[in-house]
């Protein structure tokens, strides 16, 4: 182990830490903000610190704070198997925080012929990691709604439980096929895989390569993260709140945190098995590498462009009306940030014309490497706001409808899609 | 069959509605429209920056804070029967009743008190008033306060409330 494959492990680890643990205010005020945009209101956006509202990211950093200082509150009835009580919510988060961790965001680094993975966890299989890792999730819900000695808990749990049993099914076949067609359980051989074309000009996303299992595979990972539509778990109409009903404060935070991490993990391994991860497409790593200045000078132009559009962006709507005289500060900050993002333009922009003037080795790499990891970011970012459209756009499925699907439709198709892909990928291999 | 039965057609059983995932896209189409319109100009959106802009259409039939009326020589109509607080499902009005100096009637209320943070503004005290003593048209529709003892209205302040559509005194008794 040389010191740089160390010091990449490090920032590995810490970028997937971070990307887990800090989307989730982020997730919790998009999913506000989303909401509200929808349905023709706000949401959230008058928390700031000085001034600063980042368009009311703050009010969940607030959030946190407010339930961290809140009461804990257990009930009485809850006597043997407290600690099981409190450790449930910890096993659903940590199960879809273990999970998040195996997923690449960006190619393998080559560091003085030392091949770095980028990944938190650097495994080679990946998929079974995340296979295993991410069902043990709902045991969490589980335990939760047995202890809570509660019904509407007790019926939230099993249904959740049933669900999630039904959903691992295709779940699994989907995955399996998408197994054979990259013929690899390495999450980062599957990108590299899809960094090709296919049909000539069609870059080979699983989405085009096999379709059947990518709608598969998103209608069981949007039911595995326990989200509309497939919220059985919870349901205000028929079981109150379901299995986090008995939960308050940061125990309930935790099921709450856990719940959008589970939608980034889903959301970061259909981008990884369907939409390519971390590449874009018709571009891989060695063409990146290879023809560096010609991306450089890209990025120079589209960066500026961003932040023009950004800040143009936000002199329009960061404002009050006319009608509100007060303005809390909003211009002061539009000012602020606009200095701050063009300051940040420049700075990338001279980094990149140094770049791509003076090519090095190394240099070239890690920028890169920091491409990719952007890429990344604004794949899952997309996807996660896919995610809470959905759930802003369809109601609640009926429990037996969610089952029906699962059973009648899904296991058949995903059996079925099984079947063709294996003839197709020995037939086209013999 | 009648001509005024009208047979609305079932949906969900043609192949696209069973396959779902059109729905979802229409549905998407949608969400997504309303959610960049929005997004684009979010101050045209129609909606109310409480608490700068205030609202203002409350009508008169608004359930606001409570308040306890005036005869037309202000003194309270109030004569603490106890009918409201023998009423309320919510048992938040408390009442002292202590006898009346000033010849109207026999009897007024020492204190009277209602425990908002308990109220569940159904309106059953107003309906239960046989004097007209209490209402509910202030038009008062937020009660902020720091402390419990804050939303504890007293007397006074229930006397402090002003109608706010106009009737001002107590119109059955004077
Ligand atoms: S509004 Fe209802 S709950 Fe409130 S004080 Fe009157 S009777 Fe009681
Ligand atoms: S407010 Fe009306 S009902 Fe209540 S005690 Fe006074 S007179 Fe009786």
């Amino acid at each position: 182990m040389s010191m740089a494959s160390i010091i990449v492990a490090i920032i590995a680890f810490v970028l997937g830490a971070l990307l887990a643990l800090l989307t989730i205010p982020v997730l919790v005020w998009l999913e506000r903000r989303t909401a509200g945009l929808v349905q023709d209101r706000l949401g959230p956006n008058r928390t700031n610190i000085f001034g600063f509202r980042l368009g009311g990211v703050i009010q969940s950093f607030a959030d946190v704070v407010k339930l961290l200082i809140k009461e804990e509150y257990y009930p009485s009835h809850i006597k043997m198997g407290k600690w099981l009580f409190m450790l449930a919510p910890i096993i659903t988060f940590s199960a879809a925080l273990l999970a998040f961790m195996v997923i690449p965001f960006a190619d393998t680094l080559v560091i003085d012929g030392e091949a770095l993975r980028m990944q938190p966890i650097p495994v080679e299989f990946g998929v079974f990691w995340y296979l295993a890792i991410g069902a043990v999730g709902v045991i969490g819900v589980i335990f939760g709604g047995w202890l809570s000695h509660n019904k509407y808990s007790l019926l939230g749990a099993m249904r959740a439980a049933s669900m999630v049993v039904s959903y691992e099914l295709p779940l699994g076949l989907a995955i399996i096929s998408f197994i054979i067609t990259y013929n690899s359980v390495d999450f980062n051989a599957m990108v590299e895989f899809q960094s090709d074309t296919f049909f000539i000009f069609l870059p080979a996303w699983g989405i085009l390569i096999q379709p059947l299992a990518s709608v598969i595979l998103i209608v069981a990972l949007f039911a595995e993260t326990n989200r509309n539509p497939f919220t059985v778990a919870e349901g205000e109409s028929e079981i109150v709140a379901g299995f986090m009903t008995e939960y308050s404060a940061m125990k309930f935070a935790m099921y709450f945190m856990g719940e959008y991490v589970a939608m980034n993990t889903a959301s970061a391994v259909i981008i990884t098995m369907v939409f390519g991860g971390y590449q874009l497409p018709y571009v891989s790593t060695q063409m990146l590498l290879e023809n560096f200045n010609y991306f450089a000078y890209t990025l120079m132009i589209v960066v500026p462009v961003f932040v023009w559009w950004m800040i143009r962006f936000m002199r329009r709507n960061n404002r009050v009306r006319p009608s509100v005289s007060t303005d809390s500060g909003r211009a002061y900050e539009t000012k602020v940030i606009s200095i701050f993002l063009v300051a940040m333009a420049v700075i990338v922009d001279v980094i990149l014309l140094y770049l791509a003037l003076s090519p090095n080795a190394l240099a070239t790499q890690i920028a890169v490497t920091l491409l990719q990891i952007m890429v990344f970011v604004i794949k899952l970012m997309a996807f996660n706001m896919f995610f809470i459209l959905i759930r802003w756009t369809l109601p609640r499925f009926r429990y037996d409808q969610v089952q029906t699907l699962g059973w009648y439709y899904l296991l058949p198709l995903s059996l079925f899609n099984l079947f063709i892909t294996a003839i197709v990928v020995v037939g086209v291999n013999s | 069959m009648s001509k005024n039965i009208i047979t609305t057609p079932r949906y969900g059983k043609s192949f696209k509605d069973k396959l779902y995932l059109p729905a979802i896209y229409e549905g998407c189409k949608v969400t997504f429209k309303h959610f960049f319109t929005n997004l684009n100009d979010s101050n045209a959106v129609d909606t109310l920056e409480y608490p700068e802009e205030q609202p203002r259409d409350i009508t008169e039939r608004y359930r606001g804070l409570h308040r306890l009326t005036h005869r037309s020589d202000d003194t309270i109509a109030c004569v603490a029967c106890f009918m409201c607080a023998t009423a309320c499902p919510a048992d938040c009005i408390f009442i002292e009743a202590t006898e009346r100096e000033d010849g109207k009637d026999e009897k007024m209320p020492k204190k009277f008190s209602i425990d908002t943070l308990e109220c569940i503004f159904c309106g059953y005290c107003v309906e239960a008033c046989p004097c007209d003593a209490i209402r509910m048209d202030t038009g008062i529709f937020s009660l902020t306060g720091v402390k419990r003892e804050d939303f504890v209205l007293d007397k006074e302040r229930l006397l402090s409330h002003k109608g706010a559509f106009g009737e001002e005194k107590s119109c059955a008794r004077n």
